[in-house]
């Protein structure tokens, strides 16, 4: 549904991805994972126009997305950035409500409809709580699930966030990867880009690894592929195992330090 | 409008409560202005010039053609100062950010000058070329802090920059000018003392304008507020909105220096007490400021027309006087706990 073919990007001279083919399906999630600086922000930035495609194209159901308008972009797909250089000082309701900005009329009032989808996208963030609350005196992680909530209340098809999980500590990782699993579980189509590679193996359908601007593999999480890049890539082998009570991964250093 | 409102009943009440009062102390502060002068006037009189019963009598005469043109200067300058800080914090995203700080009033300042020794018969050009010159400067220092580095340090010292090249400009001008048609010193300081229905007319009619596109773009500036990649990602064309923002805030601040010359301060403090008591909901604070704003200028100018009386003191000095010290008190109080808005 979301297709790269040939995307290269440079900026001021300086190549930053060469050549990116990438398909992210329908209804299934995706996770990017790769070393710092190896343009895994730069491949979703280039969705939303802060990073300028300058080679190839980048289709949506077929239609070329960058030529859209921004609004009709708004409306397909919701991008969470990564770093937030400014703290919002509005309550969360208010920031979350903004994510009923693209199918605002000229007046931009909202209806009952839209009132009840923010609700609701608040009740999946579980920040109803903190509703009027401002947002920057917040904790980090439900500051982040605020964010999250705007981007569930966007409603959009197709759903991309970059490392939403960053300086968090592990159970607002986990409240997060959870609402971005249950996302997928509906039916949207999510794109993560994730450090954490065991979060990553776990909740993902497939994984995409990049090194050095380009995409290095792309396969299901348990393939022999991802193991073999991941080994490649950041120098850990996976170990999976299983006993009564679950699945699980350890990631071992391949090479000693 | 407030959404928040529905839910936190008390504190909701408590903005309407506030607001209420506000429009009181506006109203007050209006009257008070028609009221006291050289010479004080009984609210009878008052009343019956506004009513238009009496035309004839010096009281009437006074009230109508001086103190009412004065005190709706007064109003407008304070509506378009603290309205133009308001929307240049938010889009710089900067709370140093005010029409004074950045240069903007003295690009308008400086073109208000040009204009008075090119065009000296042409008053209606002065808000035009008021305009023109708060435009070229916001256009200015954004361009500088745009391609330079984005950060809020450059963008204060951008505007710090390109504010003091254009006071060498209006102070060369007033050097080579010894014959305009003003007094310099007020117009430097900002005063309210020239104004007559027939100067301030068409920058009043801009601040009007100006404001109402103001309310219309409140929930733009706030999406702004999110980060730029946030509100690009809602859809919204950050370029277009910016520039839209940037040209109304230079119509504000263009118009008030055009007829009250470079009044500092409303433009900087009254967004502030604006965010303290109201929060940073850019659908609340921008009317709430220009409420504020309105009663401040109209409270300064009254207090600089009565405490000598008959001499007159220019509304820039007291407003630095009474704003400066009040500010620096909500900067103390800020320290001691969170801010007061949450």
């Amino acid at each position: 549904m979301l297709d790269y073919r040939n995307v290269s990007l440079s900026c001021g001279g300086t190549l930053l991805l060469e050549n990116i083919n990438a398909t992210f399906k329908k209804g299934k999630l995706t996770t990017i994972i790769g070393p710092n600086g190896c343009g895994k922000t730069t491949l979703i930035q280039a969705l939303n126009g802060i990073s300028k495609v300058t080679e190839g194209s980048i289709t949506y159901n077929g239609a070329d997305y960058l030529a859209l308008s921004p609004g009709k972009r708004a409306r397909l797909l919701s991008f969470l950035p990564q770093v937030r250089q400014t703290i919002p000082t509005l309550s969360v309701k208010t920031l979350v409500s903004h994510g009923r900005f693209p199918y605002l009329g000229f007046y931009r009032r909202m209806t009952d409809h839209d009132r009840e989808v923010v609700q609701n996208a608040m009740r999946r963030a579980e920040i109803e709580a903190y509703a009027d609350k401002s947002a920057d005196i917040l904790s980090g992680g439900v500051r982040q699930r605020a964010f999250i909530a705007l981007q569930i209340a966007q409603d959009c098809e197709c759903i991309v966030a970059d490392e939403p999980t960053t300086y968090l500590d592990a159970p607002s990782r986990r409240k997060i990867l959870g609402i971005y699993s249950g996302l997928r579980d509906e039916g949207k189509t999510v794109v993560l880009v994730l450090h954490d590679i065991e979060s990553a193996l776990e909740i993902s359908d497939e994984i995409i690894v990049m090194n050095e601007r380009k995409i290095v593999s792309k396969a299901a999480p348990w393939s022999i592929e991802t193991a073999d890049a991941i080994e490649d890539v950041f120098g850990y082998k996976i170990k999976r195992f299983e006993d009564e009570e679950g699945r699980y991964c350890v990631l071992t250093p391949a090479r000693s330090v | 409008m407030n959404s928040s409102s529905t839910s936190s009943t008390r504190k909701g009440d408590r903005k309407v409560y506030l607001i209420i009062l506000l429009f009181v102390i506006l109203v007050a502060v209006f009257m008070a202005g028609l009221a006291f002068g050289s010479v004080s006037l009984p609210v009878s009189d008052i009343i019956k010039a506004l009513s238009g019963g009496d035309k004839t009598s010096t009281a009437s005469i006074v009230i109508r053609s001086v103190r009412l043109p004065r005190v709706t200067a007064g109003i407008f300058a304070g509506i378009g100062l603290s309205v133009a800080g308001v929307i240049l914090q938010g889009v710089m995203n900067n709370a140093l950010a005010s029409p004074n700080t950045i240069g903007v009033g003295s690009g308008a300042g400086f073109f208000v000058m040009l204009s008075m020794v090119i065009f000296p018969a042409k008053i209606w050009l002065q808000p035009v070329f008021a305009f023109a010159g708060a435009l070229i400067a916001t256009l200015l220092i954004f361009a500088l802090a745009y391609f330079a580095d984005t950060s809020r340090m450059t963008i204060i010292l951008a505007g710090v920059t390109v504010s003091s090249f254009l006071s060498a400009g209006i102070n060369l001008l007033k050097t080579l000018n010894t014959d305009i048609a003003i007094n310099i010193n007020s117009f430097l300081m900002g005063s309210l003392a020239g104004a007559s229905f027939s100067s301030t007319r068409l920058p009043e009619a801009g601040i009007v304008i100006a404001f109402i596109a103001a309310l219309f773009m409140a929930r733009a500036l706030n999406m702004l507020g999110l980060g730029e990649d946030v509100a690009r990602s809602l859809g919204l064309r950050v370029g277009a909105v910016r520039f839209l923002l940037l040209v109304i805030s230079s119509v504000l601040a263009g118009c008030v220096v055009s007829y009250a010359g470079l009044l500092s301060f409303a433009g900087l403090i009254v967004p502030h007490i604006g965010r303290k008591l109201f929060g940073n909901d850019a659908r609340i604070l921008i009317p709430c400021s220009a409420l504020l704003g309105g009663s401040f200028v109209m409270l300064c100018d009254l207090l600089g027309r009565v405490l000598f009386a008959p001499y007159e003191l220019p509304t820039g000095i007291i407003m630095a006087f009474v704003g400066g010290p009040f500010f620096m008190y909500l900067l103390l109080r800020r320290k001691g706990g969170r801010r007061i808005n949450a």
